[in-house]
């Protein structure tokens, strides 16, 4: 079983992938609680501004993370990006924590505030800019 | 595959007096785009809103309906035809 592993990504704006944060490693043998889990919400309070997307800022797998994506970067806002490809785990626990079932999920400050439509709308009403600053 | 037709009797049994407007994206059955009308969603932050929407399918979402793109309304947003 390969063990559980995204690296959030942080974006600077106008720059190319940043560090990367490696996931906790599974204890071996059982199981001890939830890594996955543990490893999002972690991810979740350390970013500011986190978004998690199918695919990444620089090759998104879909138009909805693509949209979202140049909505940021339209901003020039620095964020962290976690593709939630690689593991569909990442994809159950974190609709697990958020409570919303689709991708992409932006977390601004801890919280969830949408996926793409929401953030389009907030985006187009202003709103965006000031949840973000 | 679901219809859009299905889909707004779900949402609008599931959200009682709420109006809904579904349109299949793609042709393909699995894209939708709905806009809800609802009291139920006055005083509700947009995150409650589209979660109420999205409650009503459960397990669906991701699942047969691989999109449901969402826009909510309040009937007080609505302007008078």
């Amino acid at each position: 079983m390969s063990s559980p592993q995204f690296d959030p990504v942080p974006m600077a704006p106008s720059q190319g992938a940043g560090s990367t944060t490696a996931a906790p490693a599974p204890a071996e043998g059982e199981q001890q609680g939830n890594p996955i889990r543990d490893a999002i919400a972690e991810a979740i309070a350390e970013h500011r501004v986190i978004l998690f997307m199918k695919g990444t800022p620089e090759a998104p797998a879909c138009g909805f993370s693509a949209r979202t994506v140049s909505i940021l970067q339209s901003l020039d806002t620095p964020f962290a990006a976690v593709d939630i490809l690689p593991d569909p785990r990442i994809r159950q626990e974190l609709s697990a924590i958020s409570s919303w079932p689709t991708i992409p999920q932006l977390f601004v400050g801890g919280e969830l505030v949408g996926g793409c439509d929401i953030v389009t709308e907030m985006f187009e009403s202003g709103e965006l800019e000031q949840v973000l600053s | 595959m679901p219809s859009p037709e299905e889909l707004k009797q779900r949402i609008e049994t599931g959200i009682p007096g709420s109006l809904a407007e579904v349109e299949d994206l793609t042709g393909g059955g699995d894209h939708f785009s709905a806009t809800v009308t609802a009291e139920a969603f006055a005083g509700l932050s947009r995150i409650e809103q589209h979660r109420l929407v999205y409650g009503v399918f459960g397990a669906d979402i991701g699942g047969p309906i691989h999109a449901l793109t969402l826009k909510t309304l309040t009937p007080t947003t609505i302007s008078a035809p």
